[in-house]
């Protein structure tokens, strides 16, 4: 089944989707994430953040930067339209001052997600074995210690309980120094929601949700990033 | 390929086998002295007149070509030079024969232009005509209650309930010798070789439903059909445990895999995955796939990791707690009602009862005080598997020159085993006195007792079974 957002990436000569379209893509499979509207001026700007709603946090979307925050591409709760006007301007200014020659097709335009734990799901394709998830927690404790847990497409509710449980880092999930537990049965849903996703869209190399925000009452992917396979 | 298991239980259980091509060179026909048990009728085919004799000495009959052979053929060996094998394969097609298992090897696992295009026209003829290849570059099979083998020393006229698929012949032979040492026997084992017809998946769905196979293990390098071999994996683990040894755990194993079977390195993780994910059982070496075996098919199905340990002595005592609780499985405390009872009658004078148990004093004099700490330990509800110390370094000379006692002693346990629930393990490390224990331990053994070699494979290899009959029970309530 065609998708439009991937044929028109693809139109493009795209592998890469940006933020916006992959959060669209993971919405249109049933998957919560921060939703996010792409501006291309400051003007779009601010009437995408009245429309969301205040707080708001604005990221460039740019096919050449990988760590988004360190090029000064981020800005975190902007609670009024002046804020936002500003931020868009600071990151378009700091993106190409940090980054010479940089491509950017805008600016993301969401809504501030409460803190919660941070976990990442990720999708790899392996030679004989075809769509393979990935799952840990979030931040340095990922790309340090490697602590994460591995599980083939199609992975079931009770694979995901499993990929949850196997990490060393579990404990942290159920709530430690008087962090909220994060709730189980909505993170084990998000592994089958992707999963499923996965299966439906054979042209997907490979997926990165990180962060995706583990809550008592939830989970939501804040950040998301897909790679299409060649043409 | 269409009805692979019904066509494989044809070629796996055969009335006529044919040998093609097996010569004096190397091996001294070793073929065809491997059929020489055989329950069937076995033929010969040879060209070579020099051959011929030697052949006809066996007593088996030769033919110049497989077409002559006056009946309907299920197996043939194919024993041939790769660039004969063409030849033989097309008799096969029009012969009709069940099967064919291609010793023949120098096909794509040489990795030049030569060996991978021949593979490709064999795959191609093979494929065209709907012929069923074992192999190329395999051993075949052995079928131990009919006498098809791929290795003289493999038993015959017997058989067991282990199902063993290989992708090393070495490995398929290793493990049924190794296995039968131990007293264990296959229903059947396959080498497959380069795998070009048939995958590990379809023997996988054979063994899945062949009854006289009550567990399987596999050997594994790579596999052509990833998603298949998941999902056949899945099915097959539900019916009956499936132990998986994987070959290239490391990445120099994994390219050393690429010139062995030509295989596709995956990363080790996405296997132990995938293992994990199907329910299978993981190993990792061909002592530990032994070990498996012997706690699957003679241990009691238990999922509880709380064990009781019965030492010799003090130090076992302490180093055995060690070996198992690192491998996950706890050595509890007891009930008081258990140390009232044990206090009764536990000589504590260099000795001890907390469990572990150091126990050597207790049961030297009086045997039957062995049968009281089985039963206590059996009754106690912290308790959920038992494993046993015996000490080769006190007891072996001792019962061989008194082998009445070793008798008694083998009574006690068997009569353990056949009333307690609770999975049991022996353990038995050779010490300084292999030669007595390799006569003591399979008298253990045909009384239906695991024993293993050391503490921390028993450990090991039960704590994987719990692991795996937790799941099984698991994903059957859900």
């Amino acid at each position: 089944m065609p998708n439009a957002i991937i044929e028109a990436a693809r139109g493009e000569g795209r592998t890469l989707l940006n933020e916006v379209e992959s959060k669209q893509l993971l919405e249109d499979a049933g998957i919560s994430t921060t939703r996010a509207r792409l501006a291309t001026s400051r003007e779009q700007a601010v009437a995408a953040a009245q429309q969301i709603g205040f707080p708001v946090v604005l990221k460039v979307v740019s096919p050449d930067i990988a760590h988004k925050s360190d090029v000064g591409g981020v800005a975190l709760n902007l609670t009024d339209a002046n804020a936002v006007g500003a931020a868009y301007d600071g990151i378009v200014q700091a993106v190409k001052a940090a980054q010479p020659g940089v491509r950017v097709q805008g600016v993301a335009v969401q809504t501030m997600a409460r803190p919660g734990t941070e976990v990442i799901v990720g999708m790899t394709r392996d030679p004989q074995f075809g769509p393979v998830l990935m799952f840990g927690l979030g931040g340095i404790l990922v790309e340090v210690l490697k602590d994460v847990s591995f599980r083939i497409v199609p992975v079931s509710e009770r694979d995901a309980d499993q990929m949850i449980h196997e990490i060393k880092g579990f404990p942290v999930l159920e709530g430690v120094r008087g962090q909220h537990a994060a709730n189980l049965p909505a993170l084990k849903r998000l592994i089958a929601q992707v999963s499923g996703f996965v299966e439906q869209h054979p042209e997907i190399d490979e997926l990165d949700l990180n962060p995706v925000f583990a809550y008592p009452d939830g989970a939501l992917a804040v950040d998301a990033r897909i790679v299409l396979g060649a043409a | 390929m269409n009805n692979v298991v019904a066509r494989l239980e044809r070629v796996l259980n055969p009335k006529v086998v044919a040998v093609v091509g097996d010569k004096r060179a190397g091996g001294g026909y070793m073929w065809l002295k491997n059929m020489s048990p055989f329950t069937g009728t076995l033929y010969s085919v040879q060209v070579d007149p020099n051959e011929i004799p030697g052949i006809e000495a066996l007593g088996v009959k030769n033919y110049t070509s497989l077409l002559e052979i006056p009946e309907e053929i299920d197996l043939v060996v194919c024993a041939v030079p790769r660039q004969v094998s063409p030849r033989v394969i097309a008799d096969c097609i029009k012969k009709h024969v069940g099967g064919v298992e291609m010793f023949t090897s120098g096909f794509a696992e040489t990795g030049e232009e030569l060996g991978i295009r021949l593979q490709d026209e064999l795959t191609r003829t093979a494929r065209e005509n709907d012929l069923l290849i074992v192999g190329p570059n395999c051993m075949g099979i052995y079928n131990p209650k009919l006498g098809v083998r791929f290795n003289a020393e493999q038993p015959a006229g017997v058989s067991g309930s282990i199902g063993f698929i290989s992708q090393s012949g070495t490995h398929g032979m290793n493990f049924s010798l190794l296995a039968a040492a131990n007293g264990l026997l296959m229903s059947k084992a396959v080498s497959i070789g380069n795998s070009i017809v048939l995958d590990a998946s379809d023997y996988l769905e054979y063994f899945a439903q062949d009854a006289a196979t009550e567990a399987i293990a596999m050997y594994v390098e790579g596999v052509k059909d990833g998603p298949r071999f998941v999902r056949v994996l899945r099915e097959t683990a539900a019916k009956k445990p499936v132990i998986v040894w994987k070959g290239g755990r490391t990445p120099a194993g994994g390219r050393a895999t690429m010139s062995h079977t030509g295989s596709l390195a995956s990363s080790q993780r996405v296997w132990d995955a995938l293992v994990r994910q199907a329910n299978a059982i993981p190993s990792r070496s061909l002592d530990e796939t032994v070990d498996l075996c012997q706690v699957l098919l003679r241990a009691k199905p238990g999922a509880g990791t709380r064990v009781g340990l019965m030492a010799m002595t003090g130090g076992q005592s302490v180093v055995f707690t060690d070996a198992f609780e690192s491998e996950g499985l706890d050595v509890p405390l007891l009930t008081e009602a258990s140390y009232s009872e044990l206090a009764t009658f536990f000589n504590i004078v260099g000795g001890s009862y907390r469990n572990p148990f150091d126990m050597a004093g207790t049961i030297g004099g009086e045997q039957e005080n062995l049968d009281r700490l089985f039963r206590i330990l059996d009754a106690e509800p912290n308790i959920d598997a038992i494993a046993m110390e015996i000490s080769a370094t006190f007891m072996s000379r001792r019962w061989a020159n008194h082998p009445e006692q070793l008798e008694e002693f083998i009574g006690r346990l068997a009569a353990h085993k056949a009333r307690s629930p609770k999975p049991y393990v022996t353990i038995m490390h050779p010490g300084h006195s292999e030669l007595e224990v390799a006569q003591q331990r399979p008298r253990f053994q045909q009384a239906g007792l695991p024993v293993l070699p050391s503490f921390e494979r028993a450990a090991r290899a039960l704590s994987l079974c719990a692991e795996y009959h937790r799941t099984r029970f698991a994903s059957n309530r859900a």
